[in-house]
């Protein structure tokens, strides 16, 4: 489309985007927290898979609050006790690094301040289903997971990048981490929907930004992955290595057996041939 | 018309006496180089027998030269689709095996070995892998009727002899074979330079030599496969392909090519030929039983005054003109017929032809004596021991008629000449031989002339290269001298 524009008009074009994005980023930090924080954390709804922020500033220095939303692993690595406690709250989970400039992370917790103050809790599950999910969610789930039912904004299915000792020959994908305790991990249902309505992981949210999971998604895929939890052992990541390898191994096979019978027939020199047929005609 | 000049051979069958001499004269100017020792650009085959590379006559395995179906003369190897589906694999090319693996011995072990019990010996190793082989072939593993049960019994030739004819072949008393000494052909339509994708063979303009240009050479190999003779081959070494160039460089001094030059049965003939190239597909598209005349018919005649001005309104010399009104090889395909080309049902027009070989009839013995003379005289040209069907499937395109006219005029002429010298059989009955084989007396003599007393001059008439005009056909030499004078062969450039 823009190569349809001359330079003038992709110049004011241009101009309008920057504008409007600075307005989102500029005045917006609402939208910054439910993009990259509200997966994790809510103000006043309680403790997802991170802390509950609300009144967070009570509870640290905001110098030290800053730095630790710009790198947090930085933090943790360096050996912080006040950050290695918040990972043994959060049974290991590591909150990832967002990209976010410290001049941003200042917006953020002003707002989050503002938030606390006005009392209504903010982010959280409201929605999250809390009665026992059936069979059939399970099942959807299932079929979710492994692609079989297309998601409906058209991101790639889980297994594309993670197993849950669902694929019984090859597994996930091991690009990204197993999932079948990721259930327990992310802290249950309320944690494990909140994550998936706005996954913040660099790599995640780069894939489900513009094509997000659907209310009705989210809850069958938490659903699966519950009973995963449950029933599911964690994949052997060797195994599936040596499966791969048998199955290329037998797939050469196959076809070099199927090439052969193709082209039996095929010019193989003419003299030894010509050699055996007339020593066995020979013999006889 | 158009005129274009071509050099071309005879070859007398019946003076070969199958001493390899063409062959090592070959090996030992241009062959003996690393990667060429398997090649034998002039070989000698012994009939019956499967040549080399084995069986090369047997296109339905090889699939070389060209087929004529529903008016469109196409090579049977290769075309464009198939270019590209083969493009890594040829699947009609002979093997290292159907060649044979060259050869050569561990000498030093002669000299090396430890003192023992035994006598050293030096085991044969493969000049191409140097490590120790079994020597189980070689370029002329069949020579002599060798191995005949294997070899001679399966000569794609012998298609058509019926069983009792096959059994002979080989039978006491009545054993025979005949040599064929092979080199390329120079064709007029040759399948090699049409299968090539690299454009790398070519046709010389000036005398119809067919070449390999070594920088364009890609190694592709189509030629291999589509030259139905076999006698274009890969050097292993280079990467690229090598063939007979007819010593070119002999011949455009003035001298016969080696192998001409040192047979010793004197059995080779050079000339050139004018031929009509707006005629080629026209002919190499005719049904098999006319391929043999419509091909003599291409061969113009250079004492005509309408064929002399043609020929220089195409650019071909006075001088080449003269020498093809001179050429022993005009005399012996067109002007008496007895020179017919090899498996002219390849279509490739090749431009080498063979005087077919007499060979000895069944002679029935009278007490003491063994007669050969026949009640019908030219009945026994049928009852040759070498049988009609197995020299007209060579030489006829399946066709016996034209290899019977060859031996009739033959056997006329020496049954004159023996008239003549011996007197055992009367004049008359010669001259009534003569006569039957569409043969003059003065025809004969000149027949008899060039076979049994040629001299050097009159085998080999040899056209002035006159390489300024071969340059010239490429190029203007006067563009060229502006472009870069005349001391360079290539562009002079600049730090190079």
């Amino acid at each position: 489309m823009g190569e349809h524009f001359n330079t003038g008009h992709s110049f004011i074009v241009l101009s309008l985007a920057l504008l409007f994005q600075s307005l989102v980023y500029g005045q917006e930090p609402a939208q910054i927290f439910k993009e990259k924080c509200a997966s994790c954390h809510s103000i006043g709804a309680g403790r997802l898979v991170g802390p509950d922020l609300k009144d967070v500033a009570s509870r640290q220095k905001r110098e030290w609050l800053v730095e630790f939303i710009v790198d947090p692993k930085k933090k943790i690595s360096g050996g912080d006790p006040y950050a290695q406690k918040l990972v043994s709250e959060s049974r290991g989970v590591i909150m990832p690094s967002l990209n976010i400039e410290s001049k941003t992370a200042e917006k953020l917790l002003d707002y989050i301040g503002e938030q606390s103050r006005s009392g209504s809790p903010q982010g959280g599950v409201g929605s999250a289903v809390m009665k026992p999910f059936s069979g059939s969610d399970v099942e959807r789930g299932r079929l979710l997971f492994i692609g079989a039912i297309t998601l409906a904004n058209g991101a790639s299915a889980c297994v594309s990048c993670h197993g849950a000792a669902q694929a019984p020959l090859l597994g996930g994908g091991q690009l990204g981490p197993d999932l079948t305790r990721v259930f327990e991990r992310l802290g249950g249902r309320q944690g494990l929907s909140a994550w998936l309505t706005a996954p913040a992981t660099p790599t995640m949210s780069s894939v489900f930004k513009n094509r997000g999971l659907t209310e009705e998604e989210i809850n069958s895929l938490v659903a699966y992955l519950e009973d995963r939890a449950k029933t599911g052992r964690e994949e052997d990541p060797s195994v599936a290595t040596l499966n791969f390898f048998l199955l290329g191994l037998g797939g050469t096979v196959t076809a070099l057996v199927l090439f052969e019978t193709a082209w039996r027939k095929r010019f193989r020199g003419v003299r030894r041939a010509l050699v055996l047929s007339a020593k066995k005609n020979g013999e006889e | 018309m158009e005129v274009r000049s071509q050099i071309s051979m005879v070859f007398h069958l019946d003076k070969c006496i199958g001493c390899h001499t063409c062959s090592i004269a070959c090996k030992n100017i241009w062959t003996d180089r690393k990667g060429t020792e398997y090649m034998w650009w002039t070989n000698v085959e012994t009939k019956p027998g499967t040549g080399f590379p084995t069986c090369w006559e047997d296109q339905e395995k090889f699939q070389g030269g060209w087929k004529a179906e529903n008016g469109k003369l196409e090579l049977r190897s290769t075309s464009k689709r198939k270019a590209v589906t083969n493009m890594f694999h040829h699947p009609n090319m002979p093997t290292m095996d159907d060649y044979y693996e060259p050869w050569t011995y561990k000498y030093e072990d002669l000299f090396n070995a430890p003192e023992g019990t035994d006598q050293p010996t030096a085991r044969p190793i493969s000049m191409v892998s140097g490590e120790y082989i079994n020597i189980e072939a070689g370029p002329n593993w069949d020579d002599d009727l060798g191995g005949s049960p294997v070899y001679a019994e399966n000569d794609p030739n012998l298609a058509g002899l019926t069983p009792e004819q096959r059994a002979q072949l080989s039978a006491v008393e009545r054993l025979v074979f005949f040599y064929f000494p092979r080199i390329c052909n120079h064709c007029l339509n040759p399948a090699c330079v049409a299968a090539c994708p690299s454009g790398a063979l070519h046709k010389r303009g000036e005398d119809g030599i067919v070449l390999v240009d070594q920088k364009r050479c890609r190694g592709w190999r189509a030629c291999i496969a589509a030259c139905p003779y076999k006698k274009v081959y890969y050097n292993w070494f280079t990467g690229k392909s090598e063939k007979c160039i007819l010593c070119f460089p002999r011949i455009e001094s003035g001298q016969a090519p080696a192998c001409f030059h040192s047979c010793v049965g004197r059995i080779r003939y050079l000339g050139v030929l004018l031929y009509d190239a707006d005629r080629l597909e026209e002919i190499a598209k005719k049904p098999t039983d006319e391929l043999v005349e419509a091909h003599r018919s291409l061969i113009l005649d250079p004492s005509d005054p309408q064929v002399i001005s043609a020929a220089r309104s195409c650019g071909i010399h006075d001088s080449v003109i003269e020498v093809a009104q001179e050429s022993p090889i005009y005399k012996f395909v067109v002007d008496w017929k007895i020179a017919l080309p090899p498996h002219i049902e390849y279509r490739t027009l090749p431009m080498l032809f063979y005087v077919p070989p007499l060979s000895p009839v069944m002679a029935n013995q009278e007490g003491d004596t063994i007669n050969h003379v026949s009640s019908d005289l030219f009945h026994d040209i049928d009852d040759s021991r070498v049988p009609m069907r197995f020299l007209a499937n060579l030489f006829g395109a399946g066709h016996e008629r034209h290899v019977r006219y060859a031996l009739r005029k033959q056997k006329a002429v020496r049954w004159y000449r023996r008239a003549l010298t011996v007197g055992d059989v009367s004049m008359e009955t010669a001259e009534r031989m003569l006569h039957e084989a569409g043969c003059s007396v003065e025809e004969a003599e000149a027949i008899y002339q060039l076979t049994s007393l040629c001299t050097f001059d009159d085998r080999f008439v040899i056209p002035p290269a006159h390489r300024e005009e071969a340059i010239a056909m490429l190029e203007d030499p006067l563009e060229h001298k502006q472009a870069v004078g005349f001391g360079f062969i290539s562009n002079p450039r600049r730090g190079a």
